[in-house]
């Protein structure tokens, strides 16, 4: 097993390599925009800070979602139990839309419960395996495949239904 | 991966994916801002507290951590079966890796020092864990922080609650309830409660599911996983409430996300009501 030194500069390349999968993962677990920037941030200090416990450098990308995912689910048990309107105006469908009108694949995401959409971006969005999720997100494999299948039977509903 | 998978991992690479306009600026200043500081090797590590005499209650005792000192000055009086001692306290920081475990020493019967020996013998048992995780992780980020407080003690039960935090790169939070029956002297597990002829796991845990279910039903915020859910452990941690009534007690992401913190589930009498001894 190969211990990873990673100094400054390689560490911010592999983050900015990743920023998009670690904001599509922070937004599906936190819906608000403000609050994944802000979690995001969070776990790329904390990583760094905690570096040296990435075992091998080719599972830096599991390991910083596991990162990023607990500082999500930190930010949960802080917060209040309440959404802003504002943070789910863009995958709530207008009261006037236009019923011809596509729904997104985001949007239909976003119309999943909590507990499915993390797996179903990291899937869909982020190609990761199912080994890989299961490690990002703390959960067993089995509970990945539960939710992907959940996920996958809500998802074709709603994009068949448009 | 099916047809439809292939579908949907398409329409996402096609489909724009918007980011907030600043957030890759964001991201790169947060990175430029990332300070390579040496690291600083402080070793300490030490037991402190072990009291050979009995102390009186509420008597300052050094090296008492901040959150035992808390607990402490919420610690009612306590029955004659059980008396505080002392606490025990270690540390650890060595720059990198930190631990703060504070745990009382009880005593005046055989329940209480029972007790004691259990809750020292836990508390081994995380510091050689957390012992072997530094040595592991070299100089990689660790830590452990454990405290306790006296749930309940009234003239026929005692309750401590043991809390532990294991920390790396997040926090695990998980906790012992220990039980003394004081009419009968006996430390008391779950399983202590009931009959040997009933089936209470099976009882408490369908509680268990319909109230995840319930809760699940009532509020879209609340997640709970009761899909992986089969049953609670035979000894599964409990606690009577202010209410003389059961709770159940379920350590951080065993039956949740960790966004759900540590899960509570007040079981109604009429639920085991009937098995117990």
């Amino acid at each position: 097993m190969m211990q990873a030194k990673l100094d400054k500069e390689t560490f911010s390349a592999l983050v900015i390599q990743n920023q998009e999968t670690l904001f599509h993962t922070a937004k599906a677990i936190l819906r608000s925009d403000e609050d994944a920037e802000d979690a995001v941030q969070e776990a790329v200090c904390a990583a760094f800070e905690r570096r040296e416990s990435l075992r091998e450098a080719d599972k830096f990308r599991p390991w910083l979602l596991r990162i990023l995912v607990n500082k999500c689910y930190d930010t949960c048990r802080r917060r209040r139990p309440t959404v802003d309107l504002e943070d789910v105006a863009d995958y709530l469908p207008a009261k006037s839309q236009d019923h011809t009108e596509r729904l997104t694949l985001w949007q239909a995401v976003m119309a999943l419960s909590g507990d499915l959409r993390a797996a179903v971006t990291l899937f869909y969005y982020d190609g990761l395996s199912i080994r890989e999720i299961s490690g990002a997100l703390g959960i067993s494999e089995a509970a990945v495949k539960t939710r992907l299948s959940r996920g996958r039977a809500k998802l074709r509903q709603l994009l068949e239904e448009e | 991966m099916d047809r439809f998978d292939e579908i949907v991992r398409e329409r996402a690479k096609q489909e724009p994916f918007p980011l907030p306009e600043d957030y890759a600026g964001r991201v790169f200043r947060t990175c430029a801002a990332l300070e390579d500081t040496p690291a600083k090797r402080r070793h300490a590590s030490r037991w402190a507290g072990v009291a050979a005499a009995v102390l009186a209650l509420f008597i300052a005792v050094p090296n008492v951590s901040p959150a035992a000192a808390a607990a402490l000055a919420e610690v009612p009086v306590l029955g004659t079966i059980v008396e505080l001692v002392t606490f025990r306290s270690w540390t650890y920081d060595d720059g990198h890796a930190s631990a703060d475990v504070t745990v009382p020493e009880l005593d005046g019967s055989a329940a209480a020092r029972e007790v004691s020996d259990q809750v020292r013998a836990y508390t081994d048992q995380l510091i050689a864990r957390f012992q072997a995780d530094c040595e592991t992780l070299g100089e990689g980020y660790k830590g452990l922080d454990v405290a306790s407080v006296v749930v309940t003690d009234s003239d026929t039960w005692f309750t401590l609650r043991v809390d532990a935090t294991e920390t790396q790169a997040s926090g695990y939070q998980f906790s012992r309830f220990y039980h003394i029956d004081k009419t009968t002297g006996q430390v008391v597990t779950l399983a202590d409660l009931f009959r040997e002829d009933v089936d209470y796991v099976t009882a408490l845990s369908g509680e268990v599911l319909r109230q995840m279910e319930e809760r699940m039903a009532a509020d879209e915020s609340i997640i709970y996983f009761p899909e992986e859910f089969t049953a609670i452990d035979p000894q599964q941690n409990f606690y009577f409430n202010g209410e003389g009534e059961l709770v159940l007690v379920f350590d951080e992401y065993t039956i949740a996300p960790g966004s759900m913190g540590m899960p509570e589930f007040t079981i109604p009498a009429e639920v085991y009501g009937g098995l117990l001894k």
